[in-house]
């Protein structure tokens, strides 16, 4: 009887790692070239997907992954050409997306419907399953070594795409991988975190390494780690508070993220970061 | 391919912009051969960085052909982009953007090291020597968010030159040096154009400073080239100080 709970445990711990590894990884990409906002319509379309998942009875994570990448191969072009910086657009299909994903809820077949639906809204400690953390295994070895074998290729693109494209670097594959990689992490993440609140995972933890470092290649070592450590920190308030385990981690990223502010010497110029920051606090 | 010695060849070409009815280039023809230093001057909005980012492909063009290195442009984008050095035309640099000097020279060299393969220690070596070219090793470290314009754009400059291209695109490359820092990178451009067989093109619209070793000009205006001559000529004639009455301004 002891046994069974402590690997239910040892499961979502290394859970919370992973999925604050693969979100924060991803966040130094997504914040760098500037796709926080389709990021931010990529995890709701997760949640729609990850609703719509339970109401036809599939694994909610296979529906997250198709409605993440939908948006990303209609929507990604768009924003590639920098159409889609009209908040307009932004804040009707953010709304639309979870008005989609409020429909599919309330059509959860079986019993178990309220539970689910409040776990994919916000997370739930005990939701990541074997499975799930196999897919979570499998998409940080993948991204280290996306990240070690591109890192020059990536590190061009995210300075310039245009001088990275006229060195000769395909910036537009680059560019849909890291689109696609965040529909993963978003999509994998989810029922841990929660779907209205997994794109602070991948925001908070880069914004604060932003606020220090100047280093790119430190950037992309800090921000998974404080992704993790924000992850473990507010797994445990969570079993302690009994906080929904998405909200205590994204309050505790935040929380480093507003120290990180506070004592950064980028300070006075991190007007920009500060107001995705409250895009996000807005939901 | 016969026509091996022109580096730049372009045949009537028409280049737009999405979305736009007009073309912003029309019927540009010429050809630049192997090693030529060639200065396009023209006004503000006349079309020379179009031009530019037609001749490495990053435009695409619409009508009539054009060849970098005797291979066609938008079928060998990739391919030439190894060899043709660009320096943007100045943009500007976020100041919270965290990368260091170095490794935005090193970034020059992205597409000739190769996917799949590690920098090695002959690319840092090219990055290292670049720098010191421009007068610049001493902001290896430095991180580029905090450069003033003039050292952004020598940083640029060098992340072109480590590419060891054999053609060289320059989009106003003086435009935020001040006078000493000109006469360097003028000096420096002589310098590299004589001592090696480097074709450059350089877009300015001031004309007041073609480097010593650029012998011909070509005048663009409203997307039209409207001479293509030697320098001394051309600075000589009527026309260029029509286009040009005005501080610059379009007539
Ligand atoms: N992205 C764009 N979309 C539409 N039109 C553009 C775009 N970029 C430039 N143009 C137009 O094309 C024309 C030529 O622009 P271009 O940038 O080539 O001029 P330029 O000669 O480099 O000018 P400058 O000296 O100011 O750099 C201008 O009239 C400009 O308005
Ligand atoms: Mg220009």
């Amino acid at each position: 009887m002891i046994e069974f709970p402590l690997s239910l445990l040892t499961v979502s711990i290394l859970g919370a790692v992973l999925a604050g590894f693969a979100c924060s990884t991803m966040g130094t990409f997504v914040v760098r070239l500037n796709l926080a906002s389709i990021g931010y319509l990529m995890s709701h379309a997760a949640f729609a997907g990850a609703a719509f998942g339970l109401m036809i009875s599939i694994d909610p994570m296979i529906g997250a992954v198709i409605f993440s990448f939908g948006t990303a191969i209609i929507l990604g072009p768009l924003a590639e050409k920098a159409r889609l910086q009209s908040n307009v657009v932004i804040g009707f299909l953010f709304s639309f997306m979870i008005a989609l994903a409020f429909i599919f809820l309330n059509y959860i077949p079986g019993q178990a419907a309220s539970g689910t639906a409040l776990r994919i809204l916000w997370g739930s400690i005990f939701s990541v399953s074997n499975n799930d953390l196999l897919f979570l295994l499998l998409l940080s070895f993948i991204l280290i070594i996306f990240i070690v074998v591109f890192y020059k290729e990536l590190l061009a693109v995210m300075f310039n795409r245009k001088l990275a494209e006229s060195s000769g670097v395909n910036t537009k594959l680059f560019y849909f991988a890291v689109l696609f990689f965040t529909g993963f992490a978003v999509s994998l993440s989810l029922q841990l975190v929660g779907g209205l609140l997994v794109f602070a995972l991948i925001i908070n933890p880069t914004s604060t390494a932003y606020q220090f470092l100047y280093d790119f290649k430190k950037i992309v070592i800090f921000s998974p780690i404080i992704g993790i450590v924000s992850c473990l920190v507010g797994f445990f308030l969570s079993l302690l508070t009994d906080f929904p385990i998405g909200a205590s981690i994204v309050v505790i990223s935040a929380a480093v993220f507003v120290f990180a502010i506070v004592v950064s010497p980028k300070r006075r110029k991190g007007n920009s970061k500060k107001q995705k920051l409250s895009i996000i606090s807005k939901i | 391919m016969i026509e091996n010695s022109n580096v730049i060849e372009l045949k009537n070409i028409e280049t737009f912009y999405e979305g736009e009815k007009i073309p912003v280039i029309h019927d540009i023809t010429f050809n630049i051969k192997n090693g030529e230093f060639v200065s396009i001057i023209g006004p503000n909005g006349a079309g020379k960085t179009t031009l530019l980012e037609t001749i490495n492909g990053l435009l695409h063009y619409t009508e009539g052909k054009g060849y970098v290195f005797g291979m066609e442009i938008l079928k060998n984008k990739t391919e030439i982009r190894k060899e043709i050095g660009y320096v943007i035309q100045n943009f500007e640099i976020d100041p919270l953007s965290p990368f260091l000097c170095k490794d935005i020279v090193l970034s020059g060299r992205t597409g000739k090291i190769g996917a799949f393969k590690f920098t090695s220690k002959k690319d840092w070596d090219k990055v290292w020597y670049s720098m010191g070219l421009v007068g610049m090793i001493d902001f290896a470290n430095r991180s580029v968010g905090k450069l003033s314009g003039g050292e952004f754009q020598k940083i640029l400059i060098a992340r072109a030159l480590a590419q060891e291209p054999k053609l060289l695109l320059l989009d106003e490359p003086f435009s935020n040096l001040d006078f000493a820092a000109r006469k360097q990178i003028e000096t420096l451009l002589n310098r590299i154009h004589e001592k090696q067989v480097i074709t450059i093109v350089m877009v300015s619209h001031d004309l007041s400073f073609v480097p010593n070793r650029c012998n011909r000009v070509i005048v663009l205006d409203r997307g039209r080239i409207i001479m293509d001559g030697k320098k001394q000529d051309i600075l000589k004639s009527e026309m260029i100080h029509k286009i040009f009455n005005g501080n610059g301004k379009k007539k």
